[in-house]
């Protein structure tokens, strides 16, 4: 029996517009607008994999220039001194954080990995056995952000027993 | 007060330490570490007043490095901020001594809440 995914679109989007809130749109000015285009374009993504009572992955996806200005308000800095490196740690956190807050809403005997980043579309990754069962797919200032979830068929084989 | 921040992520420490000055803790003494060890080894050497938290960290996960505090006879006062928040986990942490649980994304707000109390 695999286990029904307690997390839908609409508690995505909470989590989502808890973190531009928190973080990187604390004024209220620039909200991520809904576009539901689960094949806008992407530069950079990131994720996070979740194993146990649910298997998938949690995967954020931006432009470069989003991913920039996420860094940009993470750190408090100009986005012309943000670097890769910057770039790249708050891709990482941003997974973590929606990868964390997705975990809290499943079952009990949820593990979830480090992050993984990747400055590279997210239409180049791999994620075997899985298939996208939700997301939240929007424009920030101009720029595409998508925060999507994978589930793993290794679920139905797991949950079997 | 000297406050230690322990966190993997370079991002989420500064971002804790920037929240901890927007909600008027700024004047305070903070360190930081950036993995279990390193928080295990400065909340012994440094000792420090408040030791903030994250849960999945590198070598030590947060409650560990807490049960090897309070293990040790070690009383600082410790919580967690952590993007992870399961009933658990909360369970886990108050029974090992921790003095609040913060979930991220957290706002300055939040901190003023749970802080205020402890640092005055």
């Amino acid at each position: 029996m695999s286990v029904e995914v307690e997390v839908d679109e609409s508690d995505l989007a909470e989590m989502v517009e808890q973190v531009w809130e928190s973080y990187l749109d604390p004024e209220g000015v620039s909200p991520l607008i809904p576009t539901y285009d689960e094949n806008q374009p992407s530069e950079v993504h990131s994720s996070v994999s979740i194993t146990g009572s649910w298997n998938g992955h949690v995967v954020y996806a931006s432009s470069r220039a989003a991913a920039q200005r996420a860094a940009a308000a993470f750190l408090a800095m100009e986005l012309e001194e943000v670097s890769e490196e910057d770039m790249a740690d708050t891709l990482g956190e941003l997974a973590n954080i929606v990868g964390g807050n997705v975990k809290a809403m499943l079952p009990p005997g949820a593990q979830l990995s480090l992050p993984q980043v990747n400055l590279a579309p997210e239409a180049s990754a791999r994620f075997p056995n899985a298939q996208r069962i939700s997301g939240v797919y929007g424009m920030w200032e101009g720029e595409p952000v998508s925060i999507s979830m994978w589930q793993s068929s290794t679920d139905n084989k797991e949950e079997g027993a | 007060m000297k406050i230690l921040i322990a966190d993997d992520s370079r991002v989420m420490r500064q971002i804790v330490v920037r929240t901890l000055r927007q909600a008027g803790f700024g004047d305070h003494d903070l360190i930081e570490a950036a993995d279990g060890k390193e928080a295990l080894d400065k909340a012994t050497a440094e000792k420090p007043d408040l030791v903030i938290s994250d849960w999945n960290m590198p070598h030590l996960t947060g409650i560990e490095v807490l049960r090897q505090l309070r293990a040790a006879g070690n009383n600082v006062k410790f919580g967690f901020v952590t993007s992870e928040c399961t009933p658990e986990m909360k369970t886990a942490a108050e029974a090992s001594g921790s003095a609040f649980f913060i979930v991220k994304p957290f706002t300055a707000e939040r901190f003023d809440e749970v802080f205020a109390p402890i640092l005055g």
